[in-house]
């Protein structure tokens, strides 16, 4: 019962054991998800997904290993690939669009991306910290990024100026000659009837559920905020209804 | 038979058994001649007895009644192109929905706003609204929150409200067809479109709460018949462009850098044309710089990624900023020698721009300008390179590609700071009238 | 004196069974497409044939000769089967040069189509002159003009040959082994090594799939005595910094990704489908297994049937084959037709 951790199991580390009830649990989230079978077919062990990929440069990650350790079912090292080189695969899809099997594994990395959300898992954890200020932008409001996150404290790599004109960010925004752009907070302007659209699409498919699990804080703040939009959204209909009335008169 | 011929290179292959085959120029011209004929590539191309065809399965779904597809007709003028496979593919060059990319709007708007303009220069109908969202893909592949049911409805949920935004302008419903500017969000959409098409219980619970949010169509899922990356409508409109171009680009390098999300994913839907790098490479920007009259170089990282890493670019800075210089940016000024690096999609623009500085600080000073197909084409045609363009969000020198052009940037810089006091004064310009911005909600004027 | 068997392709399996049948006093007529017999090995310049070391010229040519100079085999060449029609022992063929003829059965050995590189383009065929096919190099060595990078005529210090180019590839539908590629790549740095032995010579692999003796004929035998050195990793791209071709892969002993230099790159190209089978299978009104090849009607009672009575198959054109092998079944279908027509004397 016990092969794959006798196979796998490292006699040197200090680390206690995963519970193998833990191990199977987190391999039954990943193996039934409704993609699985979409991204996985086998593998033929021939490396052209590790030859291609820009993190294999980089990092001690290789997407045929991922492939590997879920189709032999290799709990101990899924679980293990979870902690950090999952995290480590840059999403290009290179890997997938040169398999010779049609397998996908930067899809696959997503699959147990989506797993160690669910299980709470440290590791996802601490990479989802520094994802905070995007995750709020982009739960509450739509809109991934806003030009008031991209500033010298933030991206201080980035050179000194974000614009090579100098002028206040408002003024600059303003000469953007198109009128959705004239935005300080999102990207561009989102119509508040869009932003609650998006939150029911939040609610209704698992993705505040996911955000509760991975920080509870980001989680009551955003559910604050949309409270409040909702709010403002319900007063705008009501003087929608007013206006109808005072029509009607 | 010259026997002289082979003396030196003489092949001792199997020993005294080797006998020369004798065949003469022609004979062994014949033989190789299928390989030098290039065939008929499309001839021997994949065909969908080999591999599915999505659409397919889209066109016998609504025949079955349970989808809708949002056809791209006689109305948005369309084009044809071949795919990687020499499949057809119908770009749309007219009444096009601006599906923007939050990255480029935040980040680079001189890339909007120069499709835009390309736009209004060639008469172009088009809407850019603000009841749109992110695809929430960057997200998605960055954090691990989201999935197929979010991303699948937000695809949409999008497209739906492209189909019936004219409303708002007293048009018929599908008049405008969506445009889609993110590479990222290209290839998720595509793909989440195939999973739609696939599986009947994605499709039953996105419609649930499509049903929620009031978009469906005659209660049935929207389908686009085509997924368009405005990438491809500027290619297609690559000859109309010239015939706008003032500005002489025959001595530019270029190097293109393709965007894995337009063409690594689904990938049997990218644009392939056998007259741009014998078919070899993917077609789009290529042609448009190749139109433009600039040189477009290889070089040997051309098929290599960005290093955006969609999580990367926020929290492992290292990698992508390392992986930018080594693997793109270098190469591209060492190898190719290249006087610009021209990519269409946005988070590769970003990262190929934004992390040369921090090179200098490690010895890897290189400089090379980086912006999009559309930024290129408008400056040929053109459009003010700080006013439209917007070029002052680059960091990358592209003053030095300017110079090279013959382009006085200086005198540009200075109209353009001249004009920020006109902003500031309230008088600010714009592409398209603004009260078209807002087609329902809060704000809405009918 | 019985209606005479019609032999559609003039390779291998073709001439195999155009010999067999007239060496029991069976007549013969065999229509070839092209203007002259012999099939693959002799259209595409193949040099030294797998296991013998003969020359295709030779061996083939040998097989050519043999079928031309017998009076009870006619070859129409430069010439195609447009129309058919009857059944077993009655068949009526109409012929692209205007002729009809009758026909008591029909052996279809139509062979296969060398896969066209320019189908797999991050492979850089088409691109770079110095990526050429296995084919190319066969016709190098084969005409003895050695081989040259055809860029600028320079021998190569570093080859690389790229197994599976168009075999065992789900991203372009050709899922197929193409079964002979191992072997002849093996074959052919033994080749490439022999005429230059500086050169250094590479083999990126899946598996390699010498079956059978070739395990150490040919695969410990260009290990053992000529240096060549296998790398199990499917190589992801091919591109060139200006100089060199640069190769892509990963080491998967070491598990990290490499990008080596090479002068040449080598594509082992596969046996696709007859381009032709979609039109071969309408005209012959067969069936085409799921890849495209031409079906077998059974694998063990009958050998060399089709779906339709009376239609025989042999050789590639029923799936990637060996010449030896493709001989043989020639030799099958002869057999199975030489039935057909036993059990149709007199037919009308």
């Amino acid at each position: 019962m016990n092969q794959a951790s006798a196979a796998i199991g490292d006699p040197l580390s200090e680390s206690p054991a995963v519970a193998r009830e833990e191990l199977e649990a987190v391999f039954a989230d990943i193996q039934s998800h409704p993609l699985y079978d979409h991204e996985l077919n086998g593998c033929l062990n021939c490396g052209i997904c590790t030859a291609t990929c820009p993190s294999a440069h980089y990092y001690d990650y290789s997407p045929r290993e991922i492939v590997q350790l879920l189709w032999t079912e290799n709990l101990e090292g899924i679980h293990d690939a979870m902690q950090e080189k999952i995290w480590a695969c840059a999403q290009c899809y290179t890997c997938a669009a040169r398999c010779p099997f049609g397998n996908s594994p930067g899809g696959l990395v997503m699959i147990m991306r989506e797993a160690a959300i669910k299980h709470g898992m440290e590791s996802a954890k601490e990479v989802l910290r520094p994802f905070s200020r995007v995750m709020l932008k982009v739960i509450s409001t739509g809109n991934q990024l806003a030009p008031n996150m991209i500033n010298a404290e933030h991206f201080p790599d980035w050179g000194p100026h974000i614009s090579k004109v100098d002028a206040p960010l408002t003024v600059l925004r303003k000469a953007i000659p198109m009128p959705t752009l004239h935005t300080l907070e999102t990207a561009w302007e989102v119509n508040l009837k869009t932003s609650l659209e998006l939150y029911v699409i939040w609610e209704e498919s698992g993705v505040l559920d996911q955000l509760e699990t991975m920080d509870e804080n980001l989680f009551d703040v955003i559910t604050d905020i949309m409270e409040e939009k909702r709010d403002d959204y319900d007063d705008w209909l009501e003087d929608q209804e007013d206006e109808d009335g005072d029509d009607d008169d | 038979m010259d026997d002289n011929h082979n003396d030196q290179e003489r092949f001792t292959g199997h020993g005294a058994e080797w006998r020369n085959a004798g065949l003469n120029e022609d004979q062994a011209n014949a033989a190789t001649s299928w390989v030098e004929a290039k065939v008929d590539r499309r001839a021997m191309m994949v065909n969908k007895e080999r591999v599915e065809d999505v659409r397919d399965i889209m066109w016998q779904l609504e025949k079955d009644g349970e989808i809708i597809v949002h056809r791209v007709d006689e109305q948005h003028e369309p084009e044809m192109v071949k795919t990687l496979y020499g499949w057809d593919k119908k770009i749309p060059t007219n009444q096009l929905w601006h599906h923007k990319s939050c990255g480029q709007c935040g980040n680079i708007p001189g890339y909007p706003t120069s499709l835009l303009w390309l736009q209004n220069m060639l008469g172009t109908r088009y809407l850019d609204e603000t009841d749109q969202t992110s695809c929430t893909a960057w997200n998605y592949h960055g954090s691990g929150i989201g999935n197929v049911v979010s991303l699948a409805s937000v695809f949409l949920r999008n497209f739906h409200q492209a189909y019936v935004s004219a409303k708002a302008q007293g048009l018929p419903e599908g008049y405008y067809y969506p445009l889609v500017h993110c590479g990222t969000s290209f290839g998720n959409y595509k793909e989440m479109r195939g999973f739609l098409l696939h599986s009947a219980e994605l499709r039953e619970q996105v419609k649930k709460i499509l049903a929620k949010l009031g978009r469906l169509v005659d209660g049935k899922l929207l389908i686009p018949e085509e997924i368009v990356h405005y990438s491809e409508w500027l290619h297609v409109s690559r000859q109309r462009i010239k015939e706008h171009q003032t500005i002489d680009s025959s001595n530019i390098r270029a190097t293109v850098h393709p965007a894995c999300h337009v063409y690594k994913m689904v990938p049997e839907d990218a644009i392939y044309d056998d007259a741009i790098m014998g078919g070899n490479r993917l077609a789009v920007t290529t042609a448009l710089m190749q139109e433009m009259g600039a040189q477009v170089i290889d070089y040997s990282t051309w098929y290599d990624c960005c290093g955006f890493g969609f999580r990367h670019i926020i929290s492992e800075r290292e990698f992508t900023r390392s992986y930018a210089i080594d693997r793109k940016i270098r190469v591209a000024v060492e190898e190719a020698r290249a006087d610009v690096m021209i990519g269409h999609d946005t988070g590769c623009i970003t990262t190929l721009d934004k992390n040369q500085w921090i090179g200098k600080a490690v010895g890897k000073g290189y400089e090379l300008p980086v912006m999009a197909d559309c930024q290129y084409a408008a400056l040929m045609c053109g459009a003010h390179p700080y006013k439209i363009v917007q070029l002052h969000w680059h960091a990358s020198p592209f003053e030095n590609l300017m110079d090279k052009l013959g382009m006085d940037w200086r005198a540009a810089k200075q109209e353009f700071e001249t004009y920020l006091g006109e902003v500031e004064a309230g008088r600010v310009e714009t592409l398209y009238d603004p009260k078209n911005a807002i087609t329902s909600g809060p704000g809405f004027n009918a | 004196m019985s209606k005479p068997v019609l032999i559609v392709g003039g390779g291998p399996a073709g001439l195999s069974a155009a010999h067999a049948l007239a060496s029991v006093g069976q007549s013969v007529v065999m229509v070839e497409k092209e203007d002259r017999l012999g099939g693959a090995p002799i259209l595409s310049g193949y040099a030294k044939l797998i296991p013998s070391g003969e020359w295709a010229r030779d061996a083939i040519g040998s097989m050519v000769a043999r079928v031309e100079q017998n009076a009870l085999v006619e070859a129409r060449l430069n010439c195609q089967v447009n129309e058919f029609s009857g059944a077993p022992g009655k068949f009526q063929a109409q012929l692209s040069d205007g002729s009809k003829i009758e026909a008591g059965a029909t052996i279809l050995t139509t062979g296969f189509t060398h896969f066209d590189s320019i189908n797999k383009p991050e492979w850089g065929f088409g691109t770079y002159d110095d990526v050429v096919t296995t084919t190319q190099v066969e016709q190098m060595i084969s005409t003895g003009g050695g081989v040259r990078c055809p860029s600028d005529g320079r021998k190569p210090e570093r080859v690389a040959i790229l197994l599976c180019v168009g075999s065992r590839d789900r991203q372009i539908g050709r899922e197929w082994c193409s079964k002979v590629c191992c072997t002849v790549s093996a074959n052919l740095a033994m080749e490439i090594r022999e005429e230059l032995p500086d050169c250094h010579v590479y083999i990126y692999y899946m598996d390699i799939r010498t079956y059978g003796l070739y395990e150490d004929l040919y695969y410990w035998k260009s290990q053992e005595e000529f240096r060549v050195k296998y790398i199990k990793a499917r190589i992801a791209e091919v591109t060139s910094d200006g100089q060199r071709l640069i190769v892509k892969g990963e080491d998967t002993l070491v598990k990290r990704p490499i990008t080596i230099p090479f002068d040449m790159v080598v594509h082992a190209i596969g046996m696709d489908p007859n381009v032709d089978n979609m039109k071969l299978g309408a005209i012959f009104d067969v069936d085409l297994e799921s890849h495209g090849h031409i079906g077998r009607g059974s694998n063990y009672s009958a050998l060399a049937t089709t779906s339709r009575a009376g239609v025989f198959v042999a050789g590639a054109a029923t799936g990637p084959e060996t010449i030896d092998d493709s001989i043989s079944q020639g030799q099958a279908a002869a057999m199975a037709a030489l039935a057909t027509l036993n059990q149709n004397i007199g037919a009308a």
